[in-house]
């Protein structure tokens, strides 16, 4: 964590942001599913190797895919 | 000091210009709007953010942020990641809700270098829309 992040390790950071940020739009009440369900999501590949490109790359790009459907406001709570 | 220097001035100025009604009207509604709204410049509305202040308010959202392991000793040097156990995502996580705390959105590039109390709090007085 020292060294400065680089590349696409720093894409993965900023797509957290994205994802928080968008919870942070969600109604008060829901907001914590919201939360838990993208710890849940991140946590799932926690274990993976930091030179796996493919997969990552593969993963940035399924949850830009959900984070655009789950982020659209009619969308108030997740289970 | 501005009050006290319409009040000397204003039945001056009515005085002088009342000798014709068309001045006179004109004077007298442009006077009117000007007590009405007091000058007040947009950069100027929201006073700047005391350090001492800011850094409290940013120690109380890591306190209530829970996640960090010594929330009793947090000064302006802690280090989110060595001194609050905090990882990458963590930060990240703190830093939005600091956002949320201020009103403002840090862009990616800051939030990035972002790594200490001290840090967060010189970025937030630097930022002029926080509040």
């Amino acid at each position: 964590m020292v060294a400065r992040l680089r590349g696409i390790q720093q894409d993965v950071i900023h797509f957290y942001r994205q994802c928080i940020r968008a919870a942070m739009k969600k109604p008060v009440e829901t907001r914590p599913h919201f939360i838990d369900y993208i710890h849940s999501e991140f946590g799932k590949h926690k274990n993976l190797q930091r030179k796996d490109f493919t997969t990552i790359e593969y993963l940035l790009r399924v949850g830009n895919k959900k984070l655009k459907m789950y982020s659209q406001p009619e969308l108030k709570d997740i289970h | 000091m501005l009050r006290t220097f319409f009040r000397s001035s204003t039945p001056l100025t009515l005085r002088r210009i009342s000798a014709s009604p068309v001045a006179a009207r004109s004077a007298s509604t442009f006077i009117g709007r000007q007590s009405f709204t007091p000058m007040r410049f947009y950069s100027a509305g929201a006073a700047k953010l005391d350090k001492d202040e800011v850094t409290r308010r940013v120690i109380d959202v890591i306190k209530a942020f829970g996640k960090s392991n010594a929330a009793a000793t947090i000064t302006p040097t802690t280090l989110f990641n060595k001194d609050l156990g905090l990882d990458s995502l963590d930060t990240v996580e703190l830093l939005v809700a600091v956002e949320e705390e201020f009103d403002i959105e840090i862009p990616d590039k800051i939030a990035d270098e972002l790594k200490s109390v001290a840090e967060t709090v010189d970025y937030i007085t630097s930022n002029a829309d926080a509040n």
